[in-house]
């Protein structure tokens, strides 16, 4: 049995808040993630058609340098979000393979509707330049206008859209 | 003063040492709240849990009273920090897709690693698919690219676009934290299990929203861009009579220099 007694939210907020603040105190940037599943891509594309990937005139940019483009800032803070991940959700009794999804929906279209919305986000992250964290957390606490611009809308998208994925969660 | 990695206290190599450190408390907290499990994530859109909001909007706050009190006292120069740029037409479309992908697939981006580390099968179909889906998004780049840059404002701030001073759109953004804490406490009692959810006693909850407001308050009335303004100031000055004290005794000693740099990555 998994054991889902989580912590307070409002706690795990001011943690989550200094930690920004000591991102931006030592680094003179944010949190983020969305970038490196990018930077990923960017490897991918790179390692199989090195002309096609210097030649995309977005992908270009993550491959200049010389450096590959997974020697980054924001990968090695996602590999670690892995990690912190991961050894919460030992101590936790919390590592258990197994498909999340509601009482009502089957295992492979949850999976389906799991890549659909990945696509999705994965786009909108690189349209909107940063995702949840990237763009949304950092940028509001900044009080970039563009950011809480963003933020509202993902609520809206995300409470406009609930009503048709209802029978996956509900 | 800060921030540090601007200002030269360490190499890249160092940097990537102290992001992987910051990703594992980072993730750490993300599973200690539980949004390594979409249920609980997506439990927001539906009302029950507001989990997902309450973390965000405590983290924002914490982290915006942190940046304008330490620039106000002199330890960050924000100046030197990235700010976001505001292009407003992609962060609204961006955002909606965002949300629609949220609440379809179950996680945002990094949502989906600690779910995956946690062993959720989804959650790792849910990072293939962001792999895939900014694989389409860079191949369609060209067609893209309009949206992509439509709506530049630059670098601004809520204060640019408002007119007033960041010290009232702080006090803002607590009075609007606090307001909308207080809200959707009454829609979980009303649509979620409260007796399900991580419990605090309303005392706490209530001395910890008078020292938001009263943080902000006190911003509102220091005026943080004013204050930073006049600190710029009244440093130009002192190194103004410092550079006088030096011509007129040339024997003074020089400083030696404080700090220390990394210039070469040491290694833990």
């Amino acid at each position: 049995m998994n054991n889902l007694r989580y912590n307070n939210p409002y706690v795990i907020g001011v943690l989550l808040g200094l930690l920004l603040l000591f991102t931006f105190y030592t680094m003179g940037r944010g949190l983020g993630s969305s970038s490196s599943f990018a930077r990923i891509a960017a490897g991918g594309i790179k390692a199989v058609a090195p002309d096609h990937a210097e030649e995309n005139r977005y992908f270009s940019k993550y491959i200049r340098g010389g450096r590959s483009p997974l020697t980054a800032w924001l990968v090695f803070l996602t590999m670690g979000a892995g990690l912190g991940g991961l050894f919460s959700a030992f101590i936790s009794n919390r590592v258990q393979g197994q498909v999340s999804r509601g009482p009502s929906i089957g295992v492979s279209a949850r999976l389906w509707l799991a890549l659909g919305g990945g696509v999705l986000s994965g786009f909108a992250a690189r349209l909107a330049r940063g995702c949840t964290s990237g763009q949304a957390l950092t940028g509001a606490s900044e009080l970039a206008f563009g950011s809480w611009i963003f933020m509202f809308c993902i609520f809206a998208g995300a409470y406009g859209g609930a009503y048709f994925f209802r029978k996956e969660w509900l | 003063m800060g921030p540090l990695y601007k200002l030269g206290w360490f190499d890249f190599a160092y940097s990537l040492q102290v992001a992987g450190l910051i990703g594992f408390c980072f993730g750490f907290l993300l599973e200690r709240a539980g949004f390594g499990n979409p249920r609980k994530l997506v439990a927001v859109f539906y009302l029950r849990d507001f989990a997902v909001l309450k973390v965000m909007f405590t983290a924002i706050v914490v982290c915006m009273l942190g940046l304008l009190y330490f620039s106000v006292f002199g330890w960050i120069d924000l100046s030197r920090v990235y700010l976001l740029p505001t292009y407003v037409w992609p962060q609204i479309v961006g955002g909606l897709a965002l949300g629609v992908g949220f609440v379809m697939g179950g996680y945002c981006p990094t949502t989906s690693v600690v779910a995956t580390v946690s062993g959720r099968l989804d959650g790792l179909v849910f990072i293939v698919g962001m792999i895939l889906g900014s694989f389409v998004f860079a191949e369609f780049f060209p067609v893209l690219e309009n949206l992509y840059k439509a709506g530049h404002m630059g670098q601004v701030t809520l204060s640019h676009v408002l007119g007033l001073h960041s010290g009232l759109i702080a006090l803002f953004v607590c009075l609007m934290a606090v307001g909308a804490f207080w809200l959707v406490e009454g829609v979980e009692k009303r649509f979620g299990r409260p007796e399900a959810l991580p419990k605090g006693s309303r005392k706490v909850k209530a001395g910890a929203a008078l020292i938001l407001i009263l943080l902000g308050l006190i911003l509102s009335l220091v005026n943080p861009d004013q204050a930073i303004l006049k600190r710029a100031l009244i440093q130009k000055r002192l190194m103004e009579i410092k550079e006088e004290v030096k011509e007129t005794r040339p024997q003074a000693e020089e400083e030696q220099p404080t700090g220390f740099t990394i210039v070469e990555d040491e290694g833990c």
